[in-house]
């Protein structure tokens, strides 16, 4: 180990850069906590003239928040669900032998992230309107699930590859079945990286607009909603206090969940 | 995309309604923002929980940005029974077979309809109607009154050329544009009036010669411009914030803007103005079509046009919403330009054949990337 | 080990079968997410395809369905080969920001951090993820203003004429920030950070140790380690992230209505020739030109071992 003192100047530069980075992060974060207070309920200048707790109130009392919020879980949960499914089927399957098109299948995977949302939004709407299929719910799922499934097999099968395959073995030679050696030995391994995937996927797509825009018939998800809000007279405070209420709202799910993929890796 | 727009071009299966049944439970809209308020946004603005106690049609709305999106939703899907089109949107939704004929027999107030709209081209085609008139508007001139003090500009000039402005400094960098194809009209409107050796008759239907020339003066304007407008409130903060001092704009924003106190007033310049007059028109596969009628009629109630007037800075399709109307008051209409109407030349479609005038005119698609050239500075 | 003996028997039957035939549990385990994604995704992909060879018809703006070469003739115009051109220097510049910002805050994170201060870290990595995106947006708007919070914080400070400077710098400069290029790299920087910030942490935290320690103990100045030991095993993190990064300005459209001067991005172009002119013929083509960029560029990010990262 070297001696103290260069080691703390070269931990000053890093940790000066690294803090001001999360200010870079939040600080427009902050500003939507700011305007969400403000009395003026159009066009907004800086600083704001005065403060009032009046859009919390306005906020909550509105049906079209409560009923995008709704949507918006539901689309997540259900799109992560399936993601999540396909995703560790998918990661299962390529993980432990090499078979002729392996790297196509993980270059396809990846494809629906890799490639911008508006090409997924427009292909799947061009596919649904030759495909003459009524625009819902589902329609939206379909679009959230096709780039959720990259996430989650990406996160499951980087756990995978750092999983011992003698493992697997120990638990054969037990006696356990194919089955039974997923459940009990494999799923307890690649646990951290099904939550982490999922909360990932889940964010994706409960913050996701472009592939929704294509994809949604009539219904308003939550980031829709705010897409309609923010061109709207009078309702614009209102798109910042429930931005602040989502934050607020999942800033312990995150806590939980990360605590939980953390505590499983070791240091 | 396409199909539902396979239909052929007269009304949806079997011609129009005859009758008006039984509502079914719903009707779903796609509408500008703020022109189907529930008073979500402010309790006394609410023109459907009435109309859903009365007919029992629950009202969903789909709120588009732009034209071009209206008639892309309408085309793509058969969700829905009505849309608040425009005239740049409803044309083509006429066109392509997307919307059906109304039968203004079944419309009992249709009477009331301002008469200089009844039989308006841009939903009167081969006399057939497709729609019923909802609201219309001019698009003005709005300016920061400080800036211009006691000149206020009274030509497009200060948007389309380079010019000194009252304060002394240059409007470069200090105007706006609107953001969308049809703005082209916009110029040609200007050379139609700063350039007559052109022709120009109509700034929708255009030839080639014409359409260059328009497509050069906005190449122009393209070094003025501050930004393109695109959503009213961008425009908002831009006059608020960021020194923006002259736009094309609609009595929307210019009321918003006033009634906080900024300091913004708007006038229709001596070339004239586009405007907008947005129709209630019909899916031709409308789920829901006799809660449409139901809305159709309501859409006329004196109350509904004159608070949504009021809400908007529009003008009433119902000219009887303008006197008596609590929230529109008895200016309200003259305020939002009801004596405008004889200076406006109103948003169409362009089309190739110069709406049967004769002559080649350049189709709205090429308008789209022509303008997505021009504001991409080419 | 608990056994649930009721299914033992006939699952404990099946894994057998399927254990003896690799063939099969391959075909089982990938079928559904092949069918899903080679059947759904690549169908539509393929379909928007189809749609490149349509065109438009001149009056009711319909589609055309007889198969013709010419939209793809309409494609290669000079306006759309300058969105091509712009949208993809933005992409360039913002992953090149994106990784040189978030590569110092990864490499303390994994490095110096304790486990709590990870863990805090992480969660504030996070959360902006979870922030709406188009607030966010709209708040930089507020922030990069002529009036607005940064230059009243510049004009506090005395320092104007540095982003006078800036701003009439011909190309990325303009009337305010808010409606320049420059404000627009901010801002898309901004919001993809979060998905180079987590590949690049997760490269780096990869990185024993021990290696470490056996670099510095071979003699390795740190800077040395840097060089030979760290930076070579970050770069897969860095393609991973580079992905997010240049495929998400690339199709992004919503951005540039709201900061910039207006000028066009491929995704705004795509959006307003589908939704705006109702052209999918000609957007169906347009599209084809990120996915094109998008395969060299993951071909050339797999060799730099970006899917090991991801």
């Amino acid at each position: 180990m070297s001696t103290r003192r260069p080691r703390i100047r070269r931990h000053f530069g890093l940790r000066l850069s690294t803090w001001a980075v999360l200010a870079f992060l939040h600080f427009p974060i902050l500003i939507v906590a700011l305007y969400a207070f403000t009395t003026e309920d159009a066009a907004f200048s800086f600083p704001p003239p005065g403060l009032t707790l009046e859009w919390f109130g306005v906020a909550w009392s509105n049906g079209a928040v409560r009923d995008a919020l709704y949507l918006s879980l539901r689309v997540a949960t259900t799109a992560t669900a399936i993601a999540l499914v396909l995703g560790t089927m998918a990661a299962a399957a390529v993980w432990r032998r090499p078979f002729f098109g392996r790297e196509a299948v993980s270059l396809f995977i990846v494809l629906p992230i890799a490639l911008p949302g508006i090409i997924t939004g427009i292909s799947l709407r061009s596919a649904i309107a030759l495909g003459n299929i009524p625009f819902s719910f589902w329609t939206i799922v379909i679009g959230h699930a096709t780039f959720c499934v990259a996430i989650a097999y990406n996160n499951v099968v980087a756990r995978m590859r750092r999983t011992s395959p003698s493992l697997l073995e120990a638990s054969a030679d037990l006696g356990a079945n194919g089955w039974q050696t997923f459940r009990h030995v494999l799923l307890p391994q690649i646990r951290p990286a099904l939550i982490a995937g999922g909360m990932l996927a889940f964010a994706l797509s409960f913050d996701e607009i472009i592939v929704t825009t294509f994809t949604a018939g009539n219904q308003q998800t939550l980031p829709i909603w705010m897409f309609s809000s923010l061109v709207r007279p009078r309702q614009r405070p209102m798109t910042n206090v429930v931005a602040l209420l989502i934050v607020a709202l999942t800033f312990i799910p995150i806590l939980l969940a990360t605590r939980m993929t953390r505590n499983t890796e070791g240091s | 995309m396409m199909a539902a727009a396979c239909g052929d071009d007269d009304a949806g299966p079997g011609g129009p309604l005859t009758e008006i049944g039984d509502g079914e439970g719903a009707v779903s809209i796609i509408a500008w923002a703020g022109y189907i308020e529930r008073g979500d946004t402010d309790p006394s603005f609410d023109w459907v929980t009435q109309f859903e106690a009365d007919t029992g049609c629950m009202v969903t709305v789909k709120t588009a940005a732009t034209s071009d999106e209206m008639v892309a939703l309408m085309q793509g899907s058969n969700d829905f029974d009505l849309v608040t089109a425009s005239g740049d949107a409803s044309l083509r939704l006429i066109a392509g077979g997307t919307v059906q004929e109304v039968n203004t027999d079944l419309i009992e107030s249709w009477g009331d309809v301002d008469p200089r709209l009844q039989e308006a081209p841009w939903h009167f085609v081969d006399g057939a109607h497709y729609g019923v008139p909802y609201q219309w508007g001019s698009n003005v001139l709005m300016y920061n009154t400080e800036v211009f003090g006691d000149t206020p500009p009274t030509s497009w000039n200060v948007v389309f050329e380079e010019v000194t402005l009252p304060d002394g400094a240059s409007n470069a960098g200090r105007v706006e544009a609107y953001d969308g194809p049809i703005y082209i009209a916009d110029a040609a409107l200007y050379l139609m009036h700063h350039q007559p050796e052109l022709g120009i008759t109509d700034p929708y239907a255009l030839n080639r010669a014409q359409f260059k020339a328009a497509l050069d003066l906005m190449r122009q304007q393209r070094e003025l411009v501050f930004r393109y407008w695109h959503d009213a409130f961008v425009q908002m903060d831009d006059f608020t914030t960021e020194g923006v001092v002259a736009s094309s704009s609609w009595p929307f924003q210019v009321n918003i803007l006033a009634a906080g106190g900024a300091p913004i007033s708007s006038v229709i310049p001596v070339e004239g103005a586009t405007g907008w007059a947005d129709t209630t028109m019909m899916h031709a596969n409308a789920p829901h079509p006799n809660c449409a009628y139901m809305w159709m009629e309501w859409s006329l109630n004196p109350q509904v046009q004159g608070d949504l007037a009021a809400w908007f800075g529009s003008v009433p399709a119902n000219l009887s919403a303008c006197t008596g109307n609590a929230l529109l008051g008895d200016t309200g209409c003259a305020t939002n330009g009801e004596g405008n109407f004889d200076q406006i030349h109103f948003w169409k479609t362009p089309q190739a054949d110069c709406f049967g005038l004769g002559g080649e005119c350049v189709p709205y698609h090429e308008w789209v990337t022509q303008s997505v050239a021009v504001i991409g500075g080419r | 080990m608990v056994i649930e003996s009721t299914n033992v028997g006939r699952i404990g039957r099946i894994s057998g079968a399927l254990h003896r035939r690799p063939g099969l549990r391959l075909l089982l385990l990938l079928g559904l997410p092949a069918l899903w994604l080679v059947g759904v995704y690549g169908g539509s992909l393929l379909a928007l395809l189809w749609q490149s060879f349509f065109s438009l018809d001149e009056f009711s703006g319909n589609v055309n369905r007889d198969l013709t070469l010419e939209t793809w003739g309409d494609l290669f115009t000079d306006s759309n080969i300058s969105i091509a051109i712009r949208t993809l220097s933005m992409a360039t510049a913002v992953t090149i920001g994106a990784a040189v910002i978030a590569f110092p805050i990864a490499y303390y994170t994994v490095r110096y951090a304790g486990p709590r201060l990870r863990a805090a870290f992480f969660v504030l990595i996070l959360i902006p993820l979870w922030s709406s995106y188009l607030v966010r947006v709209y708040a930089w708007k507020l922030i990069l203003a002529r009036e607005g919070i940064l230059f009243w914080f510049v004009d506090t400070l005395g320092l104007n004429f540095l982003l006078d400077a800036a701003l009439s710098a011909p190309g990325i400069g303009g009337p305010s920030l808010s409606a320049s290029a420059l404000g627009q790299f901010f801002v898309f920087t901004y919001i993809w950070l979060p998905y180079m910030i987590l590949p690049v942490y997760t490269a780096l935290e990869r990185v024993p140790r021990s290696y470490l320690e056996a670099s510095a103990d071979l003699g390795a100045r740190p800077a040395q380690t840097f060089r030979t030991v760290i930076w070579p095993l970050a770069i897969p993190g860095i393609a991973a992230g580079s992905i997010f990064t240049f495929s998400l300005t690339l199709g992004d459209y919503i951005i540039p209505t709201i900061i910039g001067d207006s000028s066009p991005f491929i995704g705004l172009a795509i959006y307003s020739y589908q939704g705006v002119a109702g052209n999918l013929p000609l957007a169906a083509a347009f599209s084809f030109v990120p996915i094109v960029i998008m395969v060299i560029y993951l071909i050339l990010a797999r060799r730099a071992g970006a899917f090991d990262a991801l």
